[in-house]
């Protein structure tokens, strides 16, 4: 009996390598991925947790090519699931779609009439709330019901979204398939929820550590701005690109941008929320397609970026978390190489994440008067975007606007509004003191007198490795020479071409056709 | 610098009748009917919806540098009313007004459109040259839902390979730059995005090239105009995308276009309002949008021709356009909508939409 059940996780062994191989191209699975992936083939309930970068897409695209059916894969962030469609896209793979609010009823029409024929269907947690799409995903066989950013479950998670809370109901409609749950960063805490409130008895748990130990770590301490703008120009002059800059403000990222572009000559551009979809969207892609070598950005830019050769990531301000913290550094190095984390801390940064702390709940005032107003019949809930949209008028930041909503719309039926205010206040101090918790650890970390890696692995209650990389930290001494730009990294055609001002060269390099006659109309029916 | 003359000149078009915003609003292209009717007060269509991007932060941070300046001041008590001062004015003379206005962006007939037809076209050339370079996967400039169904649902319907396709663009893409002014056309194809060869942002292109931002915008926004004129006018020369184009050529909403049919079908204000489900102020708005654009659109059911005289009058003693003041001299019973739609079909009449024939800039 366990001979024929070694033998049959043997077969998925080499099936699921020869998966990796034709489809990806890789060679080797990378730490951990080879067990999550086994266990999700034999059908059991997994939740597994992987450092940013890990490759936890992997753990259910393999499954995909294995098992019959559809994989199905709640992710809750729109450019998330753009990314990985387009990753399974580039690949080869036709059958993947995604349904989430953005897309046209045509193209979810068409989507739904071809649901057994997909491979991978991305889908957000408000679309499964439907019950014309829950109607139709219940006729299907779903292989896998993967849940993408786990942590999202938990109230004591960051994201806390409370769409993911239908998700074991769901489950059970879908007739009970496996269920996959990932996530980077989840504490004991987050962990234990994510498996009681997903309902996955004898779960097999595979938590990776969150240590990349291919990322060196430094902080910097400063006592100015201008300080700081020094050290950062030598940081940048002297260390391999490209790189992301972190900065606390939109104001911030423009004026850095502009600033390193005059000093140091090199391709910078800023990103932020306050800016044009389409602008935002090229730079982006200029970013993808190397055309850049700097970005400063707000905490808006990096969800779902994956670009492997990331060299450089620097805050120039911290942000609250230590899990933001290490989801941000998360993105540089992907593939491997060496990349360097720099953090600069002046004392009095600590005004943007306590502001930041602030303004994610409505004060006293504003949530009372907003509670009487709608006791008054002066404001009304509607839907989410309209509420939401009538307190923004009123001046109420949108993290408090979305607390709020969340608050009455679960308001007992026979209560007045003004009656739960402090239930309210009872909430939003619990969830203000957790933040501030979280704040102080940042803190205690740019303090730290101690080893960085160490810090952080125990705030997860890891074990230190055995073997200290050979750049750790500042703390325990690094070479920055290891990191220094090279003169082979030089750019190449490709990446000029983003420059080119005379449309004339532009259009024929776009459309791939040689020099043109200006004459001679061809015609041609279109 | 470009965005001084150009806030100083549309400042001074404004004469302090409406708040910094009405400028904010002209140059995004609200669609609020004030905007709209704004642009043809004051006789600043071609401004309307040319620098769409703006954002607010940015503007605002440049009306304070020319109050610094000292070149624009308060108008009387109110706040957020500006007028040029004396040394503005000054300024604003040693600019050369043909400057501030390129050709193309006086043709204003598809100003509705051209959001969305800019986005497609984006899109399609991408899409094309995606195929062209066989990229199996690309993040696409928009998400917009609208724009890649037309955009999807254009290409499918030329049948073409990738080849013709990519030729057929390149061809049609060639000819309509051709002929603009060489600025306008770099300008234009260096926000283009193709196969690792994403498009410039206007900021980007403006630190590379050393103009103005604004300049940039105006100077992209004639370009565009005119290739939309051009091809509008001649459809069958460029096929593909003549097909990413509206097909109605009024340049109504789409919204006051459907109130428009209704009150054609002899329906009341009150009715049109019922029937569709909106506000009556909103049907009003309607009305003004479409005795500004519809010259055809007899208004003597809502304004009589001796009300239409003694509103008129009033405005041009005052000399404003503040429908508060006019109000006021006047007795009550007239309301809002008939001084608007007074100063609306006045507007029209006068046929006066660009710069040079307003009685202000002649007398300068």
């Amino acid at each position: 009996m366990v001979r024929m059940k070694k033998h049959r996780r043997d077969e998925w062994i080499h099936r699921a390598q020869t998966v990796l191989k034709e489809k990806f191209g890789h060679d080797q699975f990378r730490c951990g991925q080879q067990e999550i992936i086994l266990d999700v083939l034999e059908g059991k309930d997994v939740f597994a947790m992987l450092p940013t970068g890990g490759g936890k897409s992997l753990c259910y695209q393999i499954p995909g090519y294995l098992l019959n059916g559809t994989v199905l894969i709640v992710s809750p962030l729109l450019s998330l699931m753009e990314d990985q469609v387009n990753a399974l896209r580039s690949i080869g793979e036709t059958n993947v779609r995604a349904l989430n609010g953005l897309i046209h009823p045509h193209e979810r029409s068409r989507v739904l009439a071809h649901l057994s024929e997909l491979r991978f269907l991305f889908i957000s947690p408000e679309m499964l709330r439907g019950s014309t799409i829950r109607a139709a995903l219940a006729k299907i066989t779903i292989s896998l019901f993967v849940i993408d950013e786990a942590h999202c479950v938990s109230q004591w998670g960051h994201d806390f979204r409370p769409d993911y809370l239908h998700l074991a109901e769901i489950r059970t409609q879908f007739g009970h398939p496996p269920c996959l749950a990932v996530t980077a960063t989840a504490d004991e805490r987050v962990r234990e929820d994510i498996v009681r409130s997903l309902e996955l008895h004898h779960v097999s748990q595979t938590l990776m550590s969150v240590d990349r130990a291919n990322i060196a770590l430094v902080v910097q301490r400063v006592a100015t701005n201008d300080e700081k703008v020094d050290h950062l120009c030598h940081l940048l002059e002297n260390t391999r690109l490209p790189g992301i800059i972190y900065c606390a403000s939109r104001d911030w990222t423009e004026r850095l941008a502009d600033y390193v572009r005059r000093k140091l000559g090199l391709r910078v551009a800023y990103y932020h929320g306050g800016m044009d979809p389409v602008d935002r969207r090229k730079i982006q892609n200029q970013f993808l397609d190397s055309q850049l070598d700097l970005l400063c950005c707000t905490n808006a830019f990096g969800m779902g970026i994956n670009k492997p050769d990331i060299r450089l990531i620097v805050h120039f301000h911290f942000p609250a978390t230590m899990n933001a913290y290490l989801q941000e550094i998360g993105r540089a190095s992907r593939d491997g190489k060496p990349g360097l984390a720099v953090v600069y801390y002046a004392k009095q940064d600590e005004q943007y994440p306590e502001g930041f702390i602030d303004g994610n709940f409505p004060d006293d005032e504003i949530l009372h008067r907003s509670l009487s107003e709608l006791d008054q019949g002066l404001l009304t809930i509607g839907n989410k975007e309209q509420f939401v949209s009538s307190l923004l008028e009123r001046g109420v930041s949108e993290s408090a606007a979305r607390f709020i909503y969340e608050k009455v719309q679960n308001k007992p039926i026979h209560c007045t509004y003004l009656s739960i205010f402090d239930q309210c206040k009872a909430v939003i101090n619990k969830r203000k003191a957790i933040q501030l918790q979280d704040l102080s650890v940042m803190r205690n970390y740019l303090t730290s007198t101690n080893c960085r890696r160490a810090f952080y692995l125990k705030v997860y209650h890891e074990h230190q490795p055995a073997q200290k990389p050979h750049n750790c930290c500042d703390r325990c001494g690094i070479e920055f020479s290891d990191f220094r730009q090279t003169e082979s990294t030089n750019k190449n055609d490709t990446e000029r071409h983003g420059q080119i001002l005379d449309w004339k060269k532009r259009l024929q390099i776009i459309f791939k056709e040689g020099e043109r006659a200006d004459a001679p109309i061809r015609n041609k029916r279109v | 610098m470009y965005c001084d003359a150009l806030v100083l000149y549309l400042i001074h078009q404004f004469r302090g009748d409406r708040t910094i915003s009405g400028i904010y609003h002209l140059l995004k292209g609200k669609k609020s009917s004030q905007s709209v009717q704004d642009s043809y007060l004051f006789h600043v269509k071609p401004f309307f919806h040319s620098c769409d991007d703006l954002d607010r932060h940015s503007f605002q941070t440049l009306v304070e540098r020319l109050n610094v300046c000292g070149w624009i001041q308060s108008a009387g008590s109110e706040q957020m009313h500006f007028i040029l001062s004396t040394e503005g004015e000054r300024q604003l003379t040693r600019f050369d007004l043909n400057k501030l206005i390129p050709d193309g962006l006086c043709n204003t007939d598809q100003v509705n459109d051209e959001g969305n037809f800019w986005l497609k076209l984006q899109l399609s050339v991408q899409t094309i040259s995606a195929l062209q370079y066989h990229q199996s996967a690309f993040l696409p400039i928009t998400r917009q839902p609208s724009v890649t169904e037309s955009v999807r649902k254009r290409i499918m319907k030329a049948s073409l390979n990738r080849d013709q396709l990519a030729s057929q663009l390149h061809h049609e893409l060639h000819q309509l730059l051709l002929p603009i002014p060489l600025t306008e056309a770099d300008l234009f194809a260096a926000q283009l995005t193709g196969f690792r060869m994403t498009g410039l942002t206007t900021s980007q292109i403006a630190d590379s090239t050393g103009k103005d931002p604004y300049e940039c915008r105006i100077l992209f926004k004639s370009a565009l105009r005119r290739i939309m004129k051009e091809v509008a006018e001649h459809k069958a020369t460029y096929p593909f995308i003549a097909g990413l184009m509206k097909q109605t050529a009024s340049t109504l909403s789409l919204t006051a276009g459907e109130t428009f049919h209704l009150l054609k079908e002899g329906l009341s204000l009150q009715q049109v309002a019922k029937r569709r489900n909106l506000s009556v102020s909103t049907i009003e708005d309607h009305l003004v949008e479409i005795t500004l654009k519809e010259r055809n659109f007899n208004s003597s059911d809502f304004l009589s021709h001796e009300l239409e005289q003694q509103i008129v009058e009033t405005a041009n003693q005052l000399n404003t356009r503040q429908l508060k003041s006019i109000k006021n001299q006047l007795h009550d019973e007239i309301s809002y909508l008939q001084i608007r739609l007074a100063l609306a079909k006045n507007t029209v009449q006068k046929g006066s939409l660009l710069i040079g024939e307003n009685e202000e800039t002649s007398k300068r």
